[in-house]
């Protein structure tokens, strides 16, 4: 029985790599052997690659200084982090959510049998993102410290022992997850929220790591006596990586223990949680007064109210609008301390910093892609938006309305306060602020025909049309080009002319180019909306 | 109130509806039937302006579904055999939206939101994303919002399906309602026993082709809908 789950299990776990969502059908050969290397690849190859350039810097130094468990511990404590956090939601959504459940539980099937076969699936998910940091730093340890028994020991054990403690980590806090989503109104905008938090820390961590890791290493006595001072279980851990024996037995029967304890406390509980409906409290209906709103009003709100309930269109599409206004402060901020780099860096050419600026807006004024992935969202809602006294025009103008409306203020900011620091005439600072606005109209509508071109409105999941389609990738990659052509053709012939006229030339070619889209969209592209 | 004249739709090489005529008069209730497949799904599509058609033509009202689509639909209202309505939408937003599109003032769309939604023991859960509805709430809601502007010609595909009793009940009752006020209903079935209650004309549909229609006297004379239904399936293998 269990054997049957387990295989069950691993089909799911792994469907994407032989099944095609988008076109509902099996991968060929060729393609799923395609896939898994690419992810061999990304897992091994880049994450891998990135951990074992890490333990390569550190290890050595470490281990040299006496501080091989505080290695240990330091790759330990990163392996536990990535396996958390990469698996915490498969556990949330595998155990608790998971939607042949109720088909199982009819089933003479025992529940435990069920339990350990979800449980598999987190396990593994947890090993992955603990092995791509905790085995490139073992192998390292081997290699270039030591090979003795104790560290063969520590080598095999460790990523064993943190695997465990992952999935027990991983179990209790997508339970505590299960227990907040229960009670969180406005998920989406906290989805968001917590989304741009752990990215913010991400990049935080990541532009300080080298100095971190600096300081780790050049003062790693003292930190290594205040930790063993004041955390003795994480020097314990540590050694547990030198195959210290104590070390070992002790974050054993640890690591052992909580996962008893977590197995017990999710056995009782995992009938109630599996058959919960997941749903938010129910919230009643007061009836109160209403206004009419006109079809143009109503249709934006219609997408506007798609874009603000889903964290991944929010994330996916618009992150550019966040990323504006950082821009737009930042440049405010920060202008003295980078301004006079750039023109120390462009002396002989000064007209090219304000063309530079003008290309950063527009780099991140192409982030934002609401209007690309709209029409494919429509999916099986679109007979309500062909059957209603609307035009197609009129669906598709709000579509645009609404990426116009959130792209072209931030936008706006971003260019004022780019416009208003360049050393420039007041004509030329006019045109830095209107090119990046011409291209957020320009964004808004190449994202549309291309919605319109490739659509796709067969999807399973929303996660389909805004992540993986074609009509986003292009749009993201054509907006970056537009922004790196404006820099490059500049540094190429651009500087032969006036800089207002080079930027006046690019803002009436992306007018011109912005106008021929509009009219596509008015005639032929409402027309493909029609028979969509 | 519906005029379909020489409707033929083809998808590739197949002809899904082939050259079929059918007149809705006001006052009627006009059911569809015939087996899966049959063109029924295609025939209501292409009279509420989702599908284009190739040959034929279909008036409401007097009016072109090709050359005046808006003026036609506002005359209509359409509730699909699956119900996919805006899941990030709650209840009552929907609802609100719908009537906006349709132009449907504060006051009235108040009183009948609270009306149907009452009939239909909706207004608890109007507050709820639709995404949380089961089935038959969302059946229910596609119900309210077709009836909300108040349409002359209501088109349905297989209304009865996810209904509980209570609602099915209310649905005829509605119908009725819309064809004593001077409406038409066209509504397709797989349930033959309400078509025989409920309808006043019935069309039978087999490979596109109607192959059957008119009073309901006329097509089942003595016997039962379901026994005709069966002999003209037959007939045609």
């Amino acid at each position: 029985m269990l054997k049957i789950l387990l295989k069950k299990q691993l089909s799911e776990i792994f469907r994407s790599y032989f099944y095609d969502a988008k076109k509902n059908k099996a991968r060929s050969r060729l393609a799923t052997c395609a896939y898994m290397v690419f992810f061999v690849v990304l897992m091994v190859g880049v994450l891998g690659g990135l951990f074992t350039y890490l333990s390569l810097s550190i290890c050595r130094p470490l281990a040299e200084a006496g501080m091989g468990w505080l290695y240990f511990a330091l790759m330990g404590l990163l392996a536990i982090f990535l396996g958390v956090f990469g698996s915490v939601f498969n556990t949330y959504s595998s155990l608790y959510l998971a939607k042949d459940n109720d088909l199982l539980l009819s089933m003479p099937v025992p529940v435990n049998a069920v339990m350990l076969s979800r449980l598999l699936g987190v396990y593994l998910m947890g090993l992955m993102y603990s092995g791509v940091v905790i085995l490139p730093a073992v192998i390292v340890y081997l290699v270039t410290v030591s090979a003795g028994a104790g560290a063969i020991a520590g080598a095999i054990l460790l990523p064993i022992l943190i695997s465990l403690f992952v999935l027990t980590l991983s179990c209790a806090l997508g339970w505590v997850v299960a227990k907040i989503s229960l009670k969180l109104k406005n998920k989406s905008f906290i989805t968001v929220l917590i989304s741009l938090l752990f990215l913010g820390g991400y990049y935080f961590f990541y532009f300080k790591a080298q100095t971190l890791l600096s300081q780790l290493i050049a003062n790693a006595a003292v930190y290594g006596a205040k930790i063993r001072g004041t955390a003795y279980p994480i020097y314990l851990f540590g050694m547990s990586g030198l195959g210290d024996p104590v070390g070992l037995i002790a974050v054993a029967i640890v690591v052992l223990a909580l996962f008893a304890l977590m197995w017990a406390l999710i056995s009782r509980s995992f009938l109630k949680i599996a058959t919960s409906s997941g749903k938010t409290a129910r919230k009643e209906y007061r009836e109160t007064r209403t206004r009419r709103h006109g079809v143009s009003r109503a249709l934006l709100g219609r997408e506007m109210a798609h874009f603000t309930s889903s964290a991944n269109y929010m994330l996916n599409c618009g992150l550019g609008i966040l990323f504006l206004f950082i821009g737009g402060v930042a440049l405010l901020w920060k202008a003295g301390d980078f301004l006079p780099v750039l023109e120390t860096l462009f002396s002989d050419d000064p007209e090219a910093v304000p063309v530079l600026l003008c290309a950063a807006v527009c780099a991140m004024c192409s982030m934002n892609d609401m209007t690309a992935p709209s029409v494919s969202l429509e999916g099986k809602t679109l007979w309500l938006a062909q059957s209603m006294p609307v035009t197609p025009w009129q669906v598709l103008q709000a579509k645009l309305r609404l990426q116009w409306l959130l792209s072209s203020v931030p936008t706006l900011f971003c260019a004022v306060c780019a416009g208003c620091l360049v050393s420039a005439s007041p004509l030329e600072r006019a045109l830095t602020i209107l090119l990046p606005v011409c291209f957020a109209l320009f964004t808004a509508l190449l994202g549309l025909t291309l919605g319109l071109k490739m659509p796709n409105l067969t999807w399973t999941s929303e996660i389909t049309p805004i992540k993986q389609s074609a009509c986003v990738v292009v749009t993201l990659l054509a907006g970056f080009l537009y922004a790196g052509a404006l820099a490059v053709v500049y540094f190429l012939v651009g500087y032969r002319l006036n800089l207002s006229l080079y930027l006046g030339l690019f803002a009436l070619l992306t007018l011109a180019a912005s106008a021929a889209l509009y009219f596509w969209i008015k005639t032929r592209g409402s027309r493909r909306f029609a028979t969509l | 109130m519906l005029r379909i004249e020489h409707l033929t739709k083809t998808y590739g090489d197949k002809k899904a509806v082939d050259d079929l005529s059918l007149h809705i008069l006001p006052g009627e209730i006009y059911g569809f039937i015939g087996h899966n497949g049959a063109g029924k799904t295609t025939t209501l599509k292409s009279v509420v302006g989702i599908l284009q058609f190739d040959e034929g033509e279909i008036l409401i009202d007097g009016k072109s579904i090709r050359t005046q689509p808006l003026a036609c639909k506002r005359e209509i209202a359409y509730i699909p055999d699956n119900p996919d309505l805006y899941e990030y939408m709650t209840g009552i937003k929907y609802l609100n939206f719908v009537a906006d599109i349709f132009g449907v003032s504060a006051e009235d769309r108040q009183a009948r939101i609270r009306d149907y939604a009452d009939r239909f023991e909706l207004t608890k859960d109007l507050a709820q994303p639709i995404a949380a509805y089961s089935h038959g709430m969302k059946q229910k809601l596609a119900i309210i919002s077709a009836w909300l502007h108040q349409p002359r010609l209501i088109l349905m595909d297989e209304p009865f399906v996810g209904l509980d009793p209570k609602a099915s009940h209310l649905l005829k009752g509605m119908m009725r309602e819309i064809c004593q006020q001077g409406g038409a209903i066209f509504f397709s079935t797989h349930v033959l026993e309400v078509a025989e209650k409920l309808c006043d004309k019935v069309a039978i549909i087999k490979g596109g082709k109607l192959i059957r229609s008119g009073t309901m006297e006329e097509v089942k004379g003595d016997d039962s809908l379901e026994d005709v239904f069966l002999e003209l399936e037959g007939e045609q293998c």
